[in-house]
């Protein structure tokens, strides 16, 4: 499903974000990635979603190699990929439905079935009774749940989460923890970057850990 | 993407940014509106030079008892010559009398009507300098019954040297004014879009298309020119209205300003946001 050969990123100012990486992951597994603030974790994942180019090597996702990936091919790309961020990343000025709504407008989604759609993914994550709510009258851990709406809804083959519990308490982190295992039971690829060692002991996961840009285990 | 959507998104683009959108629409506004008052005193400075230049003319002063009419068929033949009127010696007493009220004191000395009759020959465009003015009036002179001419020589030059200039440094300005519209607005838009940076950033890692960004914002500065110049157009007549009472006849067509005003805010707002956001879509 992802395949790293060889990968190393280099930002201007000679920063070697990542070097000389390689590992496969294959589909339907459930994966952490783990290490130190500044390791390059966010970094690897935005070369799955092309929000950056490798320097050197070869991203292959969905047996494609994403050197050779459009520009306008990249939205089709990132519509067949969740990405869940420490900080959420919702839009402010937008309610929960029509936050959730957005990511189904912009495909080819029916719009008569939008509504539908969304009711079923905010009732899966328990968060229908907020769907009128603006982010700013959420918790932490239930704007989380609605960036995992967001991805949800467009039934992704690959969930990527970048420290999704970073800005939750110990029981939504868990409860954030709950949900990416069902979503993977249920057939999507997760890739997890977290350094929340307590979470990872909980469940007996592949973990890819980095360090320094390189990749240690 | 269908188009309605991007509208829909256009719109709440404005009521949910509103201030930032009065703010640029404002100073489109006012930007239009200084380029307005400048393309009016443009207008107006070119329609006096060309009134100007229309009564460039050379007088030919007539014998007495000449046949006018066969003279003025001589003279319309001359090369140069885009008009002859007769002015008869009634006539001309009339006129002089309508202009100056105080000289009919003096006019009564005379028995007689004192004034010759003449003919004005008005020149094409290209004779209408001292050159000019100076072959045809030699020509008028080598005619039968024809007295004196009298036109105004290097003065002519000289005005229209003046007028050249004004026309010269008036466009330059011009065309300064306008590329500080372009600027200010280009400027005022680009701040708007980049105060919604986050949000383009989180619309384009959902998978959202080029085009489902830029129709929203495209469209909102579609609806930013249109209202701005319009607005800048009703500030135009209204300084018109205001500024009729300390000058006499100022040109302002009307429906051309109104015109220029809307396309010039619509391609301003279209483009502008445009460049804006290709910033964020690279």
């Amino acid at each position: 499903m992802i395949t790293f050969d060889k990968v190393t990123k280099i930002y201007p100012k000679n920063w070697v974000a990542l070097q000389d990486i390689s590992f496969e992951i294959e589909k339907g597994e459930f994966i952490f990635m783990t290490g130190p603030t500044g390791a390059g974790k966010s970094t690897l994942l935005k070369l799955i979603y092309k929000d950056e180019e490798p320097t050197k090597g070869t991203v292959k996702v969905f047996d494609q190699n994403l050197r050779l990936l459009k520009k306008n091919d990249i939205p089709n790309l990132r519509r067949k990929i969740g990405v869940i961020f420490q900080d959420f990343k919702l839009l402010v000025d937008r309610t929960v439905e029509e936050n959730v709504a957005f990511a189904l407008e912009i495909t080819d989604f029916p719009p008569r079935d939008i509504k539908k759609k969304i009711l079923d993914v905010l009732t899966y994550l328990r968060l229908s009774h907020k769907k009128f709510s603006y982010p700013y009258q959420l918790s932490g851990g239930e704007q989380q749940k609605v960036s995992f709406a967001r991805a949800l809804v467009r039934d992704p083959y690959i969930l990527l989460a970048d420290e999704p519990t970073g800005n939750l308490d110990a029981k939504s982190a868990q409860e954030i923890l709950d949900i990416l295992l069902d979503i993977n039971y249920k057939g999507t690829t997760v890739l997890m970057a977290t350094h929340n060692q307590n979470l990872i002991k909980k469940v007996k996961k592949r973990i890819i850990r980095l360090e320094d840009g390189k990749l240690t285990q | 993407m269908a188009l309605g959507i991007g509208i829909r998104e256009g719109f709440r683009t404005i009521t949910r940014n509103s201030s930032l959108f009065f703010l640029s629409l404002l100073v489109a506004a006012i930007s239009l509106f200084l380029l307005s008052i400048f393309a009016l005193v443009t207008v107006n400075l070119y329609s006096l030079v060309n009134v100007l230049d229309e009564k460039i003319e050379i007088i030919a002063f007539l014998e007495e008892h000449t046949n006018a009419e066969d003279l003025k068929t001589n003279i319309i033949k001359i090369n140069g010559v885009k008009d002859v009127i007769y002015i008869s010696s009634e006539t001309a007493l009339q006129n002089l009398q309508k202009e100056m009220k105080e000289t009919q004191e003096v006019l009564k000395v005379f028995e007689d009507n004192p004034l010759p009759a003449s003919l004005r020959i008005k020149l094409q465009p290209c004779y209408r300098n001292a050159k000019g003015l100076a072959e045809i009036s030699e020509k008028v002179l080598l005619l039968k019954g024809v007295r004196d001419t009298i036109f105004g020589g290097e003065l002519v030059d000289q005005l229209k040297r003046i007028t050249n200039v004004i026309a010269a440094f008036d466009i330059g300005l011009l065309l300064i004014i306008v590329l500080s519209v372009i600027f200010v607005i280009f400027q005022t838009i680009k701040l708007t879009i980049f105060a919604r940076a986050p949000e383009i950033e989180i619309m384009k890692l959902v998978g959202a298309s080029d085009s489902f960004i830029t129709i929203p914002f495209v469209f909102q500065g579609l609806i930013q020119g249109i209202i701005g110049g319009f607005v800048a157009f009703i500030l135009t007549t209204i300084t018109v209205h205001i500024a009729t009472s300390f000058f006499q006849n100022i040109l302002f067509p009307r429906w051309w300003f109104l015109l220029g005003n809307v396309v010039f805010g619509l391609i301003f707002g279209i483009i502008g946001s445009s460049i804006a956001l290709r910033r964020f879509l690279k």
